[in-house]
């Protein structure tokens, strides 16, 4: 019911084609550069990609699970670095239990729920959980924020992405690909500096979003918008990881399993994932969720 | 070959249930493996904070050791409870050890194991103890290793289990598991001694483990490196071993020298015997030999490359808190490309050779093609030497150099003449000085030709200087 499938089985060739040739820019770039050290994000676009394509072309129930292992494997690192005390084990066990909550209420597209849920429920109950485990609150305020933090980031973030992938397929391969090819925008002018980054990144970006036209829908405009708004986003988030990252003790260099590997991998898409969905859905209008709703 | 049914039955349970659970719902890291022995038994001896430290091992372990490592395990607690009793019993084979009683019957069974080339896995602690705090040792361990000197003991240290199954709780919540293995020890001496040192032992490896862990109030745990650099004769290796002795007054510290060597208090502690060390002293012997400057130089790198990777092995496994390194591998390749390239030598070249060598030049260099044994390093992966913290240079004249190593009567090697040791002379100059103006290490040069006790004090009074800040910061 998700999409047409006239629309798809006719225009299939050209996304596949788009898809294996970053595929091999990717994979290009992991072979001849720093061949010791692949970049980390590689990973996890594969499996965000993977996510799409089970979403589009099967059901969307096990693209949403997908994504919560992800979930789940991004706060256990997280929750394994942080300092959390013993007595903060409740709270911990609440976020961790968010997890199947927000990934049902996505499976189930309860979308007033899924977008309250955490800000006002899951913020109210994990402070009482710290509080129950600890009378004594010695810490306890900055072990809250820790624990909220990552809930906000891991669960909620990444959440974006699924409920995305739930709305609109191609939107989301849009935004994937648009955050990849940022990040291989940053990879090439890593000694030009930032700003080199941010442009090349735009124009990256403003070509993929004005050549995937033809299956996002989307008018000339809000793309360019997008193309913009995207490689701005990409830049905040990996520079706030990379501070994160040093006060958590983490050097890139060496990246052990637990260690900042999930964390380092995903942090393009932190700050990306929900405000490029709340601009499509709520400033923009558009695509498939107009469809939707006017059918 | 037979298939031993019996062996496949505890194997099954182990492969399929218990190690894919960890991995999949807390996350298993293991770090030195390579530690453990290829064949024959040996003594697991960790700390002890949660009911899963001895699933950690377990996964940690090769699959050849499933079946034949045998825990030490407390029967007055699991005895209480008969299921788990009986699961425990047919899974890990444990030694049975009733905390009340002397256990003489449990000694014989540890002695007939070892004999049988099967491994034991025991938490010297004796019991799971507050999180994160190493108990007192029991000194079982000290008799069971002093019995048995032929059998490795290794010592492992367990993180993340304290914080997914702490004792007080019976809720494990997914956080990682980190197992670190550590060097065999070669511990002698009485019961006391051993237990003692297999405790300081496993308290090192905490160190740098917790270095490496988020606190609220950092508690960094980074060594300070001091690199003595010097033309040969010029008393280098005298005045890193005094640095490292003098300086282990409240701390413990390590020099790097031709053997790896650590210090407390001002006085020489025993130091295991890493692999990498012997490999190390074979190829500097190899490079001690050569009878020409083409002959020296892959054995020459090969000692260099060696000395950086001690450092990082030091880091590891002693967690010290001054190392000493009796040269520097970075700086001594880039001074020594003097002797095969001196038309090339200048600043600009230095500060390139060095970028390149700690990992931060750039992919495409001439410099790669000047010296073919750069581009190799670099597609090994070699390329990434650790800088010091702070260098210095003991400043001799190659004809007052060439006097003490005649003095010394050893046999000379290749590069030993008045011209060549000028020639290095002034390279390592030329580095000290790009290593201070253009990557902004304090860098001093001293005079080498006073009296050793003088220019043990100066540099003494050097580091102590230099190190106020990084003790500011732990304390």
């Amino acid at each position: 019911m998700r999409t047409d499938p006239t629309r798809i089985n006719g225009e299939l060739l050209t996304p596949v084609l788009i898809l294996v040739a970053l595929g091999l820019v990717l994979l290009a770039a992991r072979l001849s550069r720093n061949r010791f050290r692949p970049p980390g994000y590689v990973g996890y676009f594969w499996v965000f990609l993977l996510v799409c394509v089970v979403a589009d072309f099967f059901t969307f129930a096990p693209a949403v699970w997908l994504m919560a292992i992800v979930s789940f494997r991004a706060l256990r690192e997280y929750f394994s670095l942080v300092d959390l005390r013993l007595e903060d084990r409740w709270g911990i066990l609440g976020a961790y239990l968010a997890i199947p909550f927000m990934f049902y209420l996505i499976q189930i597209d309860w979308y007033g729920f899924f977008i309250v849920s955490i800000p006002v429920y899951v913020f109210v109950i994990i402070p009482f959980l710290v509080a129950l485990g600890d009378s004594r609150g010695q810490g306890s305020l900055l072990s809250i924020g820790a624990i909220d933090f990552g809930l906000f980031f891991f669960v909620y973030g990444l959440g974006h992405v699924a409920y995305l992938a739930h709305f609109s397929t191609w939107l989301t391969v849009q935004l994937l690909l648009a955050v990849a090819a940022c990040n291989l925008a940053t990879a090439v002018t890593a000694k030009q500096g930032r700003i080199a980054g941010l442009v090349l990144s735009c124009l990256a970006c403003v070509a993929l979003t004005l050549g995937l036209r033809d299956w996002t829908a989307m008018p000339t405009g809000p793309a360019v918008f997008l193309a913009v708004l995207i490689p701005a986003l990409v830049q905040m988030g990996d520079y706030t990881v990379g501070v994160l990252e040093r006060d958590l003790g983490i050097t890139a260099a060496d990246l052990e399993p637990g260690r900042g590997r999930v964390l380092d991998s995903l942090k393009s898409y932190l700050f990306t994932a929900p405000i490029v969905f709340h601009v499509l859905r709520w400033v923009m209008k558009f695509g498939d969720l107009v469809q939707r709703h006017e059918g | 070959m037979k298939v031993d049914l019996r062996r496949l039955l505890v194997l099954l349970p182990h492969l399929l249930v218990l190690r894919p659970l960890l991995h999949l719902v807390f996350g298993l890291n293991v770090r030195g493996r390579e530690n453990l022995p290829v064949r024959g038994p040996c003594i697991l001896a960790a700390n002890h904070n949660s009911h899963l430290d001895i699933l950690a091992i377990y996964a940690a372990l090769p699959v050849r050791m499933v079946g034949s490592a045998h825990v030490v395990a407390a029967h007055d607690y699991f005895a209480r409870r008969r299921l788990l009793f009986a699961v425990v019993d047919y899974l890990f084979k444990p030694i049975w050890v009733d905390r009340e009683s002397r256990g003489d019957d449990a000694v014989t069974r540890m002695d007939t194991i070892l004999d049988a080339d099967e491994s034991i896995v025991i938490f010297p602690e004796g019991t799971r103890g507050e999180a994160g705090q190493l108990a007192r040792f029991r000194a079982g361990v000290g008799k069971l290793a002093g019995d048995h000197p032929e059998v490795p003991l290794l010592p492992v240290y367990l993180r993340g289990t304290e914080r997914a199954l702490p004792r007080k709780s019976s809720l494990p919540l997914p956080i990682w598991q980190h197992v670190t293995i550590g060097p065999p020890q070669q511990l002698v001496g009485g019961i006391r001694d051993i237990t003692r040192g297999l405790r300081e032992s496993i308290c090192a490896l905490e160190r740098s483990q917790i270095a490496s862990r988020h606190k609220r109030r950092p508690e960094r745990h980074q060594a300070f490196v001091v690199a003595v650099l010097g033309i040969d004769g010029s008393g280098k290796s005298t005045l890193s071993r005094r640095l490292a002795t003098e300086h282990s007054g409240a701390a413990r510290s390590c020099l790097i020298g031709d053997s790896l060597e650590l210090f407390a208090g001002g006085e020489p502690l025993a130091a295991q015997p890493l692999l990498k060390e012997k490999l190390r002293r074979w190829v500097g012997a190899l490079a001690k030999d050569a009878k020409s400057l083409a002959r020296y130089k892959v054995p020459k790198l090969t000692d260099l490359l060696l000395r950086d990777a001690m450092l990082g092995e030091a880091r590891r496994w002693y967690g010290p808190d001054l190392v000493v390194m009796d040269g520097s591998p970075l700086l001594n390749m880039t001074a020594w490309s003097v002797l095969y390239r001196p038309e090339l030598m200048s600043a600009e070249f230095c500060a390139r050779a060095m970028a390149i060598l700690a990992g931060k030049g750039p992919a495409k260099d001439p410099l790669y093609g000047e010296f073919p044994e750069l581009k190799v390093m670099r597609r090994l992966g070699l390329t990434h030497l650790a800088l010091p913290d702070a260098v210095v240079f003991l400043d001799l004249p190659p004809a007052v150099s060439m006097e003490r190593i005649r003095n010394r009567g050893e046999k000379m090697q290749v590069h030993e003449t008045e011209q060549k040791l000028g020639r290095l002379r002034d390279a390592y100059l030329l580095v000290v000085e790009v290593a201070r103006e253009q990557l902004g290490l304090p860098a001093f040069v001293l005079d080498g030709c006073r009296d050793p006790e003088a220019i043990a004090a100066e540099a003494g009074e050097l580091v102590a200087h230099l190190r106020i800040p990084a003790r500011g910061e732990a304390g």
